[in-house]
């Protein structure tokens, strides 16, 4: 499990540290515990998330109706809860039907073959368009105070949602490295004809990755609602863009194959840090968008870079054996010029 | 089999379903039948055609940029920021053109210049150019310049500029005529868009470069230069939608059009370009752009709540994918059996010859 | 060489056998009739050309296509291979030319990918890789992998899924002479073991080295399948000609080229090359001897400015060209027909009339496109190449291979180029597109046209060059002056071990 935190992920650790530490130079205040919580507390709905979409695009896929799943499942949570259904209840249903809108997902991408981005754009406006039918448009208040603790509680400073977005993390990440299949998600997305003739299940895979992008969209909607204590219509919308470039940011590659849980969890964490830096900083807010901008386009654009030279250098050691092997002179006649 | 017949077929049907779905409004409801309505209600989504048309042709070679969006509420706000800092309106106009064709170009360098996904790319600049966009006015506060009226530029972030002259909210509210001023903008870029793809080099290479950017490399198409005039044509296409947008509403904002993107890129898919690339048709783009448009004029026309239209446009995005994928199937299959039949009797004239 | 310690054993059911195999694409029959047998013990080569069915042959063996007529059996059995996994569960596994290798996984999760089984199989596999030889730390990301160490993880993730028969294609394309002496000897245990190999290499040393029973694939049907005892290079150069192939009378070119070089190379070092100095008058056809992964290929693309990463000097024309794109090689008149058509010639999905107007298209200074001249170009090219197609508009994957590449053709012949370099002109065509090519390319000579011809195929280059270089893992030689023969091409370019150079 270590061996992936050597790369991107702690490139991204190191300018995340780097960059509180640079603020912390300015304003003390960004170094106390309370503020740190703070951040973490609100990257949680954004970490779930990006640890979704990062199944999908693991497969080099791409799933763009993750914040329309969150919030339909919001929607079905706060329906569920102000109807007196148990929390647990209410919560498995808000992670059904985050599973049941990403398996539409994978069954359009996977068995029709419509390509990713069209499918999940198209579920985009379909679930988000459904929320607003199913509410007529109206915003949900009033959910019952059972969930709103599970924000509100803290244990040892720490809210008790963070603590339970953290084990579940410890989780997933447990499960990931314990089960094999889950390195189906590479093989698949790395090289899809390879898995297929190695004789992996390519389809099973694929609709997996889909079907759990909406589960922990899903579980993101459990959160949003505990945090916020109602359901508005904008929950989660514009967020399957930020959720996206979390996890590119980490560096989970369009291209599929390379990437890891911490991919989502550190680039989640890093974009909702500089949020909190401006504020810090006491740059105004709107500049958020612009820095996170530039600071994706600089990681994946330098890793680009980082790429090509590595590949290079391979290919001319590569050559160089292959050349150099062959030390013994040619037969015949050199041509004279 | 050609090509042109298919893709004419396409458009063929997507003018049939237009004509149908007017047909159809306008028998539950008359009154959305009368011309004026229907020329009049293109300004609420002429933006989107705009954009669209811009957005085809980076599709056609196999990209995308999703940044235009944020390009044109970047537009607006630049157009509005010169206005107020004493530009002539012609000059704002020109400025915010300008800021288009400059993003677009940036994504178009950075597209060509690496491996990395146009998706990627255009989803940072996405967020860097709302960003600056947001930004720009407490900037310009920073950098010391004066604007009228007090508070400075900061004063203009969240409310908008308004207060912009007739001349250039004539764009978004006049017309000649009948025909209102948007439907007039849209067309004329739709013809330049449709004449750059169908009848020039410049056209021609973007369906190279997506059918295979390696083929037109070895071909000798100038690939990279190439790549850099598409996503600055359609940065420009985005800056016009931004404009146009700015004089509808008389009012400059930094999220405009940030709620366009599905429509957008629907407009797109539903008009027959694919996004894998190398196929796709300026009026593909025009008529769909007007089915979903209407689509919705329709449904308020009927008192039918907007809400269900993202659900309505979400699953003809879907079908007419998945539409087109069954009948390739379909071909595709008819095509392989007769030539099985036709070589199993190959093969049996060769192994028992008379 | 060698001798060859495990022969197969004659009287055994074979482990994995094709009984009269036919396979038709689009109409077109790529296999007729196959009769095949891996037997238990024995590395039996499959040799073939471009286009001779080969890897079709064995995407049926390994349960990727199905077969049009005839069946697979499996000891005996008939059997019926749905898909890869299935041909893996009755003991046949494939190593395929490039690795599967997925570089972000860990060496040991690379084995036992797709594998059911935890700490067991893993066991499994690091006592097999040990046995093999592949010393490597198993928690290593694959990505770390040498080529060679790669096509090891191949064979291991065969032997764990108790193959029987294992496929290796071309597994010595791209290693080293040390990596192909290790791997001859892996191949060697196995057989030992009872496994039975196939082995598809366009290496005739390696085969004659390795092998203990050849067969020659031609056209779809096997025209040698013999033990490999006392066979020679020769023997299996002639076996794979072209049936319409007529020998060249060696010595004498046909016309006399004269006058200054149309392309002239210099000392030119890429990264698969070194010091490659060659020159072609206008005229003269120069054939380029060598098989895949000699660096013809990118000698050809370093000389078309494909890969611009390279030293040493190019003239085109008289011409210094110091910085190369293909476009400016094109203006300056150097054209390039590429190896792999549907990556880097044809459009596959337009119309071929855009294919064939693009190069000229490209070159020229028009920004407005116009009908009439494009349709008369691409007219004029359809009849004087006889490209066979229902109208210009007809898209270019619906052509035969051989009309694909004459569309190529008429891209690369439209800007009326001085030199042309072709790379594998006749690469999985027909025989008559095969004859037809090698028409235009005399024609194009007697209008004092430079050509190059790239080829793996010893007949092709004698038949039509009038004077030969041979490419050896990136290095070139040349033949004596004037036209060669089959013989002392071969000689040459799989010298170290045919013996007598010419």
């Amino acid at each position: 499990m270590m061996r992936v935190l050597k790369s991107r992920e702690m490139l991204v650790l190191g300018l995340l540290v780097a960059m509180i530490l640079a603020v912390a130079t300015v304003n003390k205040a960004v170094l106390y515990p309370i503020t740190l919580i703070n951040i973490v507390n609100s990257s949680i709905f954004l970490v779930l998330l990006a640890i979704g979409q990062m199944f999908v695009v693991l497969t080099r896929g791409i799933d763009v109706s993750v914040g329309a799943i969150a919030g339909i499942a919001a929607v079905i949570f706060g329906f569920a809860l102000n109807d007196g259904v148990p929390l647990p209840l209410a919560m498995l249903a808000a992670m059904l039907t985050g599973l049941v809108a990403g398996a539409v997902n994978g069954a359009g991408v996977v068995f029709v073959g419509i390509p990713p981005i069209i499918m999940t754009l198209s579920t985009l406006g379909i679930y988000r368009g459904l929320m607003r039918v199913l509410t007529g448009g109206s915003w949900i208040e009033e959910v019952p105070q059972s969930i709103k603790a599970l924000a509100v509680t803290r244990v040892a400073s720490v809210p008790l949602m963070v603590w339970a977005v953290a084990a579940l993390i410890l989780v997933t990440a447990f499960l990931l490295w314990r089960i094999k299949a889950s390195r189906f998600f590479y093989a698949v997305g790395d090289n899809r004809e390879g898995a297929y003739l190695l004789g992996l299940n390519v389809n099973a895979t694929e609709f997996a990755a889909y079907a759990l992008s909406g589960l922990f969209a899903g579980m993101a909607a459990i959160v949003f609602v505990g945090q916020i204590g109602f359901v508005p219509m904008q929950t989660g919308q514009g967020q399957e863009l930020k959720a996206i470039a979390a996890v590119v940011l980490g560096g989970v590659s369009l291209m599929g194959g390379t990437g890891s849980i911490w991919s989502a969890v550190i680039g989640a964490l890093f974009l909702t840090a500089v949020d909190s830096m401006m504020i810090f900083l006491h740059v105004p807010g709107s500049w958020n968008n612009a820095v996170a901008g530039a600071v994706l386009l600089a990681v994946v654009v330098s890793d680009y870079l980082i790429r090509r030279a590595v590949r290079n250098r391979q290919l001319a050691r590569r050559a160089a054996e292959v050349l150099g092997a062959e030390a013994e002179p040619a037969t015949g006649r050199e041509v004279a010029s | 089999m050609t090509l042109p017949g298919w893709s004419k077929s396409w458009e063929a049907m997507l003018a049939a379903a237009l004509v149908a779905e007017l047909a159809i409004l306008g028998m539950i409801s008359p009154a959305f039948l009368n011309v004026e309505n229907l020329l009049f209600s293109t300004s609420d989504f002429a933006h989107v055609i705009i954009a669209a048309v811009g957005l085809t042709l980076v599709i056609i070679t196999a990209g995308i940029d999703i940044s235009g969006v944020s390009v044109m509420g970047l537009a607006s706000i630049v157009m509005g920021l010169a206005f107020v800092a004493g530009a002539p309106i012609g000059l704002a106009v020109v400025v915010a053109l300008a800021t288009g064709v400059a993003a677009g170009a940036f994504n178009g360098v950075v597209v060509s210049r690496t491996d990395v996904n146009p998706l990627v790319i255009t989803l940072a600049t996405l967020f860097l150019f709302s960003g600056i966009a947001t930004g720009l006015p407490t900037l310009l506060d920073l950098l010391g310049f004066k604007a009228y009226g007090a508070g400075g530029f900061e004063a203009y972030q969240y409310e908008g500029i308004t207060g912009l002259p007739k001349s250039f909210t004539w764009l978004g509210t006049g017309s000649l005529g009948w025909v209102p001023v948007p439907l007039i903008v849209t067309i004329a870029v739709a013809l330049v868009a449709g004449l750059l793809l169908a009848r020039t080099r410049f056209g021609r290479f973007l369906y190279f470069i997506g059918v295979s950017a390696e083929v037109a490399r070895f071909s000798g198409v100038p690939v990279r230069r190439t790549l850099i005039g598409v996503y600055a044509f359609n940065g420009l296409c985005a800056a016009i939608a931004g404009l146009v947008l700015t004089a509808y509403f008389t009012s400059a904002r930094s999220d405009l059009g940030s709620e366009a993107l599905l429509n957008i890129i629907t407009a797109v898919v539903l008009g027959g370009t694919s996004i894998q690339g190398g196929s796709g048709s300026v009026l593909g783009t025009f008529l769909a752009g007007l089915v979903l448009g209407y689509l919705r004029q329709g449904l308020l026309a009927l008192g039918i709540t907007s809400d269900v239209v993202p659900v309505i446009v979400g699953a003809l995005l879907m079908g007419s994918v998945a539409l087109k994928i069954g009948s390739a199937a379909l071909a595709r299959n008819r095509a392989n059996r007769a030539a099985t039949e036709s070589g199993r009797r190959a093969v049996a004239a060769t192994a028992h010859p008379d | 060489m060698a001798g060859h310690p495990h022969k197969g054993n004659p009287n055994a059911a074979p482990l994995v056998a094709l009984r009269d195999v036919w396979k038709v694409f689009e109409g077109v029959p790529v296999l007729r009739g196959i009769d095949f047998e891996v037997r238990t013990g024995e590395v039996h080569a499959l040799l073939g050309g471009n286009g001779s069915g080969k890897s079709t042959l064995v995407k049926i063996l390994s349960g990727a296509y199905p077969p049009t007529e005839g069946h697979v059996e499996i000891g005996g059995r008939p059997e019926v291979l749905p898909r890869p996994s299935e041909a893996h569960r009755q003991g046949v596994y494939m190593v395929p030319q490039e690795p599967h290798i997925f570089p972000s996984l860990t060496v040991l999760e690379n084995l036992t990918m797709g594998l059911a089984g935890g700490r067991a199989r893993a066991e499994e596999a690091r006592r097999i890789a040990r046995e093999i030889g592949l010393a490597v730390r198993f928690d290593a990301p694959g990505g770390e992998l040498s080529i060679a160490n790669q096509q090891l993880v191949e064979i291991i993730r065969g032997l764990l899924r108790k193959a029987r028969v294992l496929i290796l294609d071309e597994p010595t394309s791209s290693l080293t002479r040390r990596e192909v002496d290790a791997l001859a000897a892996e191949m060697r245990a196995l057989t030992a073991r009872g496994i039975g190999i196939l082995f598809i290499s366009h290496r005739l040393d390696e085969v004659l080295e390795l092998a203990t029973r050849v067969s020659v694939l031609r056209d779809g049907h096997f025209v040698l399948s013999t033990p490999a005892d006392g066979l020679t290079a020769d023997q299996l150069v002639e076996a794979m000609l072209p049936a319409d192939y007529t020998p060249a009378t060696p010595g004498a070119a046909a016309v006399l080229p004269s006058g200054d070089p149309v392309l002239e190379v210099r000392g030119l070092t890429g990264r698969a090359f070194r010091d490659v100095n060659f020159r072609v008058l206008p005229g003269e056809v120069v054939g380029i001897a060598g098989v895949v992964g000699s660096g013809r290929t990118e000698l050809a693309e370093a000389i078309f400015g494909i890969d611009p990463d390279v030293t040493g000097e190019v003239r085109i024309c008289g011409r210094d060209a110091p910085a190369r794109a293909p476009r400016s090689c094109q203006a300056m008149g150097l054209s390039y027909v590429p190896e792999d058509r549907h990556a880097h010639g044809i459009f596959l999905t337009l119309p071929s009339a855009q294919t064939i107007t693009a190069g000229l298209l490209a070159l020229g200074r028009r920004q407005f496109l116009r009908r009439g001249a494009e349709d008369g170009l691409s007219g004029r090219f359809i009849d004087k190449l006889r490209i066979k197609l229902t109208s210009a508009q007809q898209v270019a994957r619906t052509l035969s291979g051989g009309n694909q590449q004459k569309v190529v053709l008429a891209k690369t012949l439209a800007p009326e180029p001085r030199a042309v370099i072709l790379d594998e002109p006749t690469r999985g065509i027909d025989a008559r597109a095969r004859q037809d090519v090698y028409r235009i390319i005399r024609e194009l000579t007697a209008q004092g046209v430079g050509v190059v011809v790239i080829s793996s195929e010893m007949g092709e280059v004698a038949e039509i060059s009038d004077r030969v270089l041979v490419m050896r893992r990136g290095r070139m030689s040349a033949l004596r002056a004037g036209r060669s023969s089959v013989e002392e091409i071969s000689a040459a370019t799989f010298a170290h071990v045919c013996g007598t150079p010419a």
